[in-house]
Formats: C-alpha cells, sequence, structure tokens
C-alpha cells in the first residue's frame, strides 16, 4: 500500500487488525467480551467504546451436526486401500484415497444407534483414548490387503482435523409442537399441544450476529474451535445471509483440542450430533463495527417455529425475540410456555472470556480475512423430479358401520368388501371408532358378540393433505395398518391402507 | 418434612395400604406423585419429620419398600449446562443459576414417578435413582 492510500486506509478504518495486533505483542490491548462491549456502549455510548476497546470476544457453544474430523492413518502393511470402515462399531466414511477416513458427528454405532456416534468418537479420541478400528477393502494389485484390525489413539494418526461444513448459525429458530403427541427431533424433546418450546444459539454473544455484515469474519479469519485454535474456511452450507441465517465452515487441529469445549451428544430417537465451542474475536476496526457488536438480545429476532407439521416449510407461530427466549418463558397462542435453550450459554460466556485472556496473553493473535463472505447467497430447496403423493390421490372408500349394528352383519361386510378395517361412524358420518377383523374374529371366539364392546375409540387418523411418507411412518409408529382420513369436523372422508402405500413405495 | 418414596409390589399393589397407614398414625400423608403399571406402582410423598420414622416403619410392617433419598443425580463432569433438561420439569426443579449453570433442587424432584428430563439430556448426564 503506498503511503497515501494507507493514510486513507486509516482515516477510514481507524485502526487495523496490524495495528491491533502491534498491540497484543505489546501487551498494551483493550480486549471486552462481548457482553461487557454492551454495557460499555450503553453506560458511555458508542463512541468512547470505539475508542476504547480494540477487541470484542464473542462465542457460542451448540450442537452442530455438520461436524466431523478427518484423519489419516497412515498405510499399513501390506497395504490396504480401505473401502468400508468402522470405528467402536460407527461406521466411518472413507472420503480419499488409501487410509483417510472421516469420522462424521451424525454417524451412529451398529450396536447402539441414537446413544453413540461419531461425535463420541472425535471427543474420545480427543480425551487421548483408544478406540477400535476395522476395516474392509476390495485388494488390488498395488493394495492387496482386504481386511484390517487395529487400536488407534489420536497420537497414532498423522492428522486429526476438525473440517465441519456447517457451524456456528448466527441464529436459529425457537421450536414447538402442535401434536397431542410428545415428538423427538433435532430441536430436542417437544411436548404435546405446546406443551414447551427450545431455542437454539446464544443470540446477543453469538458471533455472527455481531458482525450481521460479515465485515470482520471471512476466510482465513483465526477462531477459537474446540479449546485450540482453527480457522474459517469458507461460508458453511445453507449460508443464508439474506434471512441472517448466516453459517460457517471451519477448520482446526484436534490433536490440540480439549473435550471441555467438543463433546459427543445423543438426541433421543434422533441422532447422535457434536456439540462444539466457537469463539470469533471482532476487532473494532470502526465505529460502524463497535455499533453492531452493541446488539442486544431484545433486538435479535426470530420464529416460533411448529414442528409438529413434519414439512420442509413448517408453519411460523409468532415472532419472539432472545431476550424473552433466555428469560425461560415466551406466549404461544395467548398461553405461557416454558422454553429451554439447547446451547450452552454459560460455555458460550466461558468461551468469550477465554478468547480475550488468550489475546491478553499474547497468545492470540487476529487475523484479516483473505476474503469475504458471500453476502448475496441465497437457500434453494432441493430440485425434486418426481411429485409428492399425498393422501388425497391415494384415499378410496371406507367400509363403515355404526355402533348398533350386529357383528354379523359387520362380518358380512369384511367378506363382501375383502377389507380388514371397518371404519365406524354416526349418522351424519363423523368418525367413532374403528373395527378390524382381527377385532371380530376375536371378540366372536370369546363369545363376545356385541359390537360396541370391540370398537377401538382412540383412532390414529390422517388428512387429504399430508404426505405419504408422513403416514407411513404414523402406521409403523403405531403399528397399525390403516388410516382413516377425516376432514376438520372429524367426517370419514375414506380410508388409506399400508397396502396402498406399500404398492407405491414398491414401485 | 421428608420426602419418602413407596414402593409397592404387584402383590400389594391393589391394596389401601396408604389409607390404612394416614388411619392408624392420624398422620396426614402429603402424596406428590403417583405411578402404577403391571409391575407394580410407586407413590411420592412427604410427611412431617417427627413421625418419618413411625410412618416409615408402618409402610415397611405392610411389606412397603420405602426409599429416602435422593431420586435424581446428575453427573457435572457430562452436564455442559445446555438447559435443554429445564422447561421439560413439571415441578420447576432444574433452574438455571447466576452463573447460568444449572442447578437440580434434588428436594424438589418428583424422580421415577416423572422422569421427563432423562431423555432429553443430550449429555446423558441425568440418572434416576429409584
Ligand atoms: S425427573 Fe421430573 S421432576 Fe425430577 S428433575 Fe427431571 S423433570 Fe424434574
Ligand atoms: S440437559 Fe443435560 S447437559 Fe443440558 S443442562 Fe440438563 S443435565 Fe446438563
Amino acid at each position: 500500500m503506498s503511503k497515501l492510500t494507507e493514510k486513507a486506509f486509516q482515516q477510514k478504518n481507524k485502526r487495523s487488525i496490524t495495528e491491533i495486533n502491534e498491540k497484543i505483542k505489546k501487551r498494551d490491548v483493550q480486549v471486552l467480551t462481548v457482553e461487557e462491549m454492551k454495557k460499555l456502549v450503553e453506560s458511555s455510548g458508542i463512541e468512547v467504546a470505539f475508542k476504547e476497546v480494540d477487541v470484542v470476544t464473542t462465542g457460542t457453544f451448540g450442537a452442530m451436526c455438520s461436524s466431523g474430523a478427518i484423519i489419516n492413518l497412515g498405510h499399513a502393511d501390506p497395504p490396504i486401500k480401505i473401502q468400508k470402515a468402522w470405528i467402536n462399531d460407527v461406521e466411518v466414511c472413507h472420503p480419499g484415497a488409501a487410509v483417510d477416513l472421516y469420522i462424521g458427528a451424525t454417524n451412529m454405532s451398529e450396536l447402539r444407534p441414537f446413544e453413540y456416534g461419531g461425535g463420541h468418537i472425535i471427543e474420545e479420541l480427543i480425551q487421548g483414548k483408544e478406540v477400535e478400528l476395522r476395516a474392509t477393502a476390495y485388494g488390488t494389485d498395488c493394495y492387496p490387503r482386504t481386511r484390517l484390525e487395529t487400536t488407534i489413539t489420536k497420537n497414532d494418526l498423522n492428522q486429526f482435523h476438525l473440517l465441519n461444513f456447517r457451524n456456528c448459525y448466527q441464529r436459529y429458530v425457537c421450536a414447538t409442537n402442535s401434536r397431542s403427541e410428545t415428538i423427538y427431533t433435532y430441536m430436542g424433546k417437544l411436548l404435546p399441544r405446546f406443551g414447551n418450546a427450545t431455542f437454539s444459539g446464544s443470540g446477543a454473544l453469538n458471533p455472527l450476529m455481531n458482525d450481521p455484515d460479515y465485515e470482520t469474519i471471512g476466510v482465513g479469519t483465526r477462531i477459537f474451535l474446540g479449546g485450540s485454535q482453527g480457522y474459517v474456511i469458507g461460508e458453511g452450507t445453507q449460508h443464508n445471509p439474506e434471512n441472517r441465517f448466516g453459517t460457517l465452515m471451519v477448520q482446526g487441529d484436534c490433536k490440540k483440542m480439549s473435550p471441555d469445549f467438543i463433546r459427543g451428544a445423543a438426541y433421543t430417537k434422533y441422532g447422535t450430533t457434536l456439540y462444539l465451542g466457537i469463539g470469533i474475536p471482532i476487532p473494532i476496526l470502526n465505529a460502524g463495527v463497535a455499533k453492531k457488536v452493541a446488539i442486544r438480545d431484545e433486538e435479535i429476532f426470530t420464529d416460533i417455529v411448529d414442528y409438529g407439521i413434519p414439512r420442509r416449510d413448517r408453519p411460523k407461530i409468532e415472532r419472539v425475540n432472545y431476550k424473552e427466549l433466555k428469560s425461560g418463558r415466551i406466549t404461544i397462542h395467548d398461553k405461557t410456555v416454558r422454553v429451554s435453550p439447547l446451547s450452552s450459554l454459560k460455555k458460550a460466556r466461558v468461551i468469550a472470556e477465554k478468547l480475550k485472556t488468550l489475546i491478553e496473553d499474547t497468545a492470540f493473535y487476529l487475523t484479516a480475512p483473505v476474503e469475504r463472505l458471500p453476502t448475496d447467497t441465497t437457500f434453494k430447496p432441493m430440485k425434486q423430479t418426481k411429485e409428492i403423493t399425498f393422501v388425497n390421490s391415494l384415499v378410496h372408500t371406507a367400509a363403515t358401520c355404526t355402533e348398533n349394528e350386529e357383528i354379523s352383519a359387520v362380518a358380512q361386510r369384511i367378506i363382501e368388501r375383502s377389507v380388514n378395517h371397518i371404519v365406524v361412524v354416526d349418522d351424519q358420518g363423523k368418525l367413532m371408532g374403528i373395527v378390524t377383523s382381527w377385532d371380530i374374529t376375536r371378540a366372536v371366539a370369546n363369545g363376545k358378540p356385541k359390537l360396541k364392546d370391540i370398537i377401538i375409540r382412540k383412532v390414529v387418523t390422517t388428512t387429504p393433505d399430508k404426505p405419504i411418507d408422513e403416514v407411513a411412518r404414523k402406521m409403523a409408529q403405531h403399528h397399525i395398518s390403516a388410516l382413516p382420513v377425516i376432514d376438520h369436523d372429524r367426517k370419514v372422508l375414506g380410508i388409506i391402507t399400508s397396502e396402498d402405500v406399500s404398492k407405491l413405495f414398491g414401485r | 418434612m421428608v420426602r419418602i418414596l413407596l414402593k409397592f409390589s404387584e402383590k400389594i399393589v391393589d391394596q389401601p395400604i396408604t389409607s390404612q397407614v394416614i388411619l392408624e398414625q392420624k398422620t396426614p400423608v402429603n402424596i406428590l406423585s403417583a405411578r402404577i403399571d403391571q409391575q407394580g406402582g410407586e407413590i411420592l410423598a412427604e410427611i412431617a419429620l417427627a413421625q418419618a420414622e413411625k410412618v416409615i416403619d408402618a409402610f415397611r410392617k405392610k411389606g412397603v419398600d420405602v426409599v429416602v433419598r435422593k431420586m435424581v443425580e446428575v453427573d457435572k463432569e457430562r452436564c455442559f449446562d445446555c438447559g435443554a433438561c429445564i422447561a421439560l420439569c413439571p415441578v420447576v426443579a432444574i433452574t438455571f443459576k447466576d452463573d447460568l449453570s444449572i442447578f437440580f433442587n434434588e428436594a424438589k424432584c418428583i424422580g421415577n414417578t416423572c422422569g421427563l428430563c432423562v431423555d432429553a439430556c443430550p449429555a446423558r448426564a441425568i440418572k434416576l435413582i429409584g
């Protein structure tokens, strides 16, 4: 840079990363955690905060599913070109040449699925524990070996790097559940009928939320990652700057990380993941940056979303801000609902403090990004070449009966229509229950020949607008083979059976 | 007050033992929660400290297994203070401390008769003992 442009640059930016690093070296740098900075702005204003503070540290600690570690095993003798591999019975991918493996955080154990997975292996390796490796291969002229069994610790590995393609969401939604049953989601356990809510992200502590236009965080930014140092290597997948759902792709050396900041975790009936701590320093280059890091929880809004509806565009119920979320209580349909965080706010705070200390102790220098994160990418939905099928295209007329009919008449109908299910309706055609051929057989065998006594009153139902995949899952979960299709008034429109579904999937 | 967990085996689960003890001992037994299934039943109750020994004895004589100890244990090493458990607790036994770490009020927890928080913990740090 020429003298003149450098001067212009200085005037524009007021403070450069080079200057900040000089100050770190001289132990003369002013670092505040993002919480301290917000307080300072509140009490003394942006101008003062900008003049006094060089760096602000942010932090987040939460479930980051698109995480994993790449490991290099070194060559066996005789050598093997691994085709399939397992570590502690968790299948790991083999994305590269002969002996590189990727341990995906969400890969689950074949023996203990949903409880133990890739995230736990990464944590155990970081702890220094020994894990068991098993691999198979097809064998080639240069790599003749077809089987391998050994144990490894992190010291046996050449490289052991975290390589995460989507981390550190700027903000996330708040989840709740309208269904009449508890559901287990990637947003945690959601009780029936809006019984609770969960949210993710650290709000005003979050790194990207404090640099919402990606002015200081970019490709090459050095970050605190899992207790050690790592780097931003690009925008994360599904990066969605337009809607303030930015994400990061990051990389770092696991061998130097600490299990205090990187943990395997399990979401019941959903799967395994990795909880990861990320801290990012924000250099206060100008008053504009200072102003942006002053953002408060009450200024960060997100949607309360109904995870009871398993569609891509889940219904949004209300808007809510992070201050309300962190208070533990929100309002859904005029009812107070308790809300839990899924990310650890305590750890987020610890990370911001830790990063501050590292900078003050000259153990962490700032980097200028070599390229900025895109601000114009959009997050497109999937291109699907096949139309999805809904219940309305498979539903057919149900064989029905009323409560007061004789069992023999109903049995007759089962034979005539050659069906297994009879839907019980009232005189307006509204659903009263269901009986199966099996129920009738059993009733006759037990000498209980009154239809009334054998009707199943708690019926699992569906509606015409539901995708078939949702119906199939419902049948499997409840171990049943047909669902009456009803409208909003519980009027029976027809029935859909597991046979209809398997014909469709079998095609 | 003392918290006691009364465990009824399937053999005695259909007998009105709790009412009998209340009448015989002439002391209130405050039932906090209850659960019953094919294997038997459990009642979590509160009794006055002064009567505790007598009442516990009376229950034991009638074949009830009485447990007097905390019912939930949190592995502080595994817990990373996320808070996922908080909003699930029906008796608000789980709260954040000022430093945002998690606090389980063991005296409030109704243990096995609830258990809602256990499978919501991503760190698998919560154990019910009972
Ligand atoms: S078991 Fe139930 S009462 Fe006890 S802490 Fe967990 S949620 Fe609360
Ligand atoms: S859910 Fe588990 S890890 Fe999270 S705060 Fe509760 S006990 Fe701790």
